[in-house]
């Protein structure tokens, strides 16, 4: 299965030729999480703060499906 | 009214001396004085918000010069709302600030939040966030969220009832959510950027003028100098917002 990934705030480092905020392809297989999806990019589960699926907040553990769209942010700092 | 200083915004479609008044007759709270709240206070300010509430309790620093502007190297070790204030009514005489120099902390959120139209988010830290998304929510109060890290940034907008809250997009409620993010690095400009979109969308608000980052999450990194917007959705599960 396809699912369209956006990585924000940094997290775009650890995917070659990923650029902030644009959507890419991954592949992943059927019945994948987004665990999976964070260890096939490469990226530490503990760098990744906030997943949204759709729109929705999601876990580490949630299953993923065809054509979902799925956002991955860093900690916020502020002030 | 000292009609000449609003005039530019005066004769906005949609603004006008009612919206202008209308203004003037508002309330908002900014919590935190910061990087974030910094713009955020001189815009709303500048453009005659009638009450400005600040809530911080912290002294200026040097690394706050940064980025804080309205901050000068002479307040060095002032309280930070003391010295906004000063700033803001020299800013603007018309309009009023009031200032608690304390934390934003459980036994005053809802108090503090309750006395104003709309808050702000220019906090620094998840637990602070946290407690005011739950106050916001609890109130009815829209929120005007803002957040900084290295060269990005972000905003969104929560209307509590018809839009998702800050819990809905993070795991605010969560023991990760405790690893705070006080004192992370930032380009001084980008609070800059984001507290000014923040201060754009309360008055977008105060006015009811155009389209609120309502369900969207507006993205900035500096670094591709690109915006992108995030569909957000209400959790049905949220913790806080489910509940309302």
């Amino acid at each position: 299965m396809r699912v369209e990934v956006r990585l924000f705030g940094g997290l775009e480092k650890f995917v070659k030729d990923v650029r902030f905020g644009e959507g890419f392809p991954v592949d992943l297989p059927e019945g994948g999480r987004v665990a999976e999806l964070l260890d096939r990019l490469g990226i530490p589960p503990s760098q990744v703060f906030s997943v949204l699926i759709n729109g929705r907040h999601a876990s580490l553990a949630d299953v993923l499906r065809e054509g979902d769209r799925v956002a991955l942010f860093p900690p916020l700092g502020g002030g | 009214m000292e009609r000449e200083r609003y005039l530019r915004q005066i004769t906005l479609p949609g603004v006008g001396e009612e919206g202008q008044e209308k203004l003037l007759r508002s309330r908002v709270l900014v919590v935190g004085a910061g990087g974030l709240g910094a713009p955020v206070a001189c815009y709303l300010a500048a453009a005659g918000v009638g009450t400005l509430g600040l809530v911080d309790d912290d002294v200026v620093k040097l690394s706050n010069l940064q980025r804080q502007i309205l901050y000068r190297t002479e307040d060095l070790g002032r309280p930070k709302v003391e010295v906004a204030r000063r700033q803001l009514l020299s800013l603007n005489p018309e309009v009023k600030v009031e200032v608690w120099r304390e934390r934003f902390a459980e036994d005053n959120a809802l108090s503090l939040v309750e006395r104003f139209d709309v808050v702000v988010d220019a906090t620094d830290n998840f637990f602070t966030r946290a407690l005011l998304n739950r106050a916001c929510v609890a109130r009815s109060k829209p929120l005007v969220h803002g957040g900084v890290r290295n060269f990005a940034g972000e905003v969104m907008t929560v209307l509590p009832g018809s839009g998702p809250c800050l819990a809905c997009l993070f795991p605010l409620e969560s023991k990760a959510a405790s690893a705070q993010t006080e004192g992370s690095s930032v380009l001084g400009p980008v609070p800059g950027v984001i507290g000014t979109l923040q201060a754009v969308e309360v008055l977008k608000y105060l006015l009811g003028l155009g389209e609120l980052l309502v369900g969207r999450l507006l993205v900035y990194d500096a670094l591709s100098a690109t915006f992108h917007e995030v569909q957000v959705t209400r959790n049905p599960s949220c913790p806080v917002c489910s509940k309302f």
